[in-house]
């Protein structure tokens, strides 16, 4: 698993403004909206190996790595059973 | 994160939009060039507008196609091509989440053929990213030129779009679409845009670029297109449409499907609005 990287779904559109990520299966939708910490985490992941992912998040925010790994860990399981990203 | 909460920025509910709407082109195998609003390149609109709708031309013969690909995906038809404007060129469809797109069968001005504009356009193509989807759009001299032809319906929005391509414009882009306009056939549009349609005149498309370039009223937009009808035929069939009401249009002005009543009162509101236009007109001799 630790090798495993994480990317956006093939078929799922993604804008970025303001710091808001909005993501969208396309062509029908729905466009979810992910502000705060959640548009972090979907922005550094893009990517990246799904182990180093809390890191960044770390970095980004001044926390232990310790302190937001479930967060993490639970917010790209959600994408993936949402189909929004894949881990391959 | 949520679903729906958050108002969604018209902008960024356009570029997914059209990331949606070539998500359907490409699945249908349909071929379209986005043009328009934020499919133009920025150096060719400093002041960038996103638009409020989604706009692409489709390739003629893929028209039927694309409208049964755009209702299989829940799209339904807002305004029909016969009566979405006096070049019945565009029919637009409404999504409960992307909003509206216009799509173009032929650009209002372009003479060529339909089929050989089109290829024409899609010859040079580039291609701009939304929301992450590779989408078609006609090269940078090309745009320049649908911008001008649009400014030529006399929309003040796009005024400023046409000072910049054209009237503030190097002389080697100038010259570049001077030349795409003799090949497109559509100099009497251009010239209507840039102020020169008195070029034309006596031409049979003379009095309708005059009435939609100068915001003309009803009657004078309906003179327009019997005169620029190429045939006998299409003359008797514009005159015989003219005393009709558009019911989409008037149902979109009530907001719900307008009752027989309601049309036979617009029936016979429309003439004599066509008067009050004109006279108001004759009373504003400096107006456009």
């Amino acid at each position: 698993m630790g090798t495993l990287r994480v990317r956006t779904a093939p078929g799922v559109g993604v804008e970025v403004d303001a710091e808001v990520v909005y993501v969208a299966p396309l062509p029908d939708g729905p466009i979810m909206v992910l502000e705060g910490i959640a548009a972090l985490i979907w922005t550094v992941s893009d990517g990246v190996e799904r182990a180093a992912v809390a890191g960044f998040v770390a970095q980004a925010t001044g926390e232990e790595v310790s302190a937001v790994r479930s967060h993490v860990d639970a917010f790209i399981d959600e994408m993936l059973d949402r189909r929004m990203l894949v881990q391959d | 994160m949520n679903d729906h909460e958050t108002a969604i920025p018209l902008g960024v509910r356009l570029r997914l939009g059209r990331a949606a709407v070539q998500t359907i082109a490409d699945r249908a195998g349909v071929d379209i060039l986005h043009i328009k609003g934020d499919a133009v390149e920025p150096e060719l609109r400093p002041l960038r507008r996103a638009g409020t709708d989604i706009d692409v031309l489709v390739r003629p013969t893929h028209v039927a196609a694309m409208d049964r690909a755009l209702r299989a995906y829940g799209w339904t038809v807002y305004s029909s091509f016969a009566n979405g404007s006096p070049f019945g060129h565009a029919q637009t469809y409404a999504h409960g989440m992307w909003g509206y797109v216009d799509v173009h069968r032929l650009f209002p001005g372009i003479g060529l053929e339909p089929g050989d504009a089109f290829t024409r356009l899609w010859r040079n193509r580039h291609t701009m990213e939304f929301a992450g989807t590779p989408c078609p759009v006609p090269a940078r001299t090309e745009q320049a030129t649908v911008l001008a032809l649009n400014a030529a319906r006399g929309r003040s929005d796009s005024l400023q779009d046409l000072r910049h391509v054209w009237f503030d414009a190097a002389a080697d882009d100038r010259s570049r679409i001077e030349s795409l306009v003799a090949e497109l056939d559509a100099r009497i549009a251009f010239d209507a845009a840039i102020g020169q349609l008195d070029r034309h005149r006596g031409k049979r498309d003379y009095r309708l670029w005059k009435a939609v370039s100068e915001n003309g009223t009803r009657v004078e937009e309906w003179r327009g297109r019997v005169a620029a009808a190429p045939t006998l035929r299409l003359r008797v069939l514009i005159l015989l449409k003219a005393p009709m009401v558009n019911v989409e249009h008037l149902g979109h002005e009530l907001g719900r499907v307008p009752s027989r009543r309601e049309i036979a009162r617009e029936f016979f509101a429309r003439p004599v609005r066509g008067l009050r236009e004109a006279r108001a007109k004759r009373r504003r001799p400096w107006g456009r």
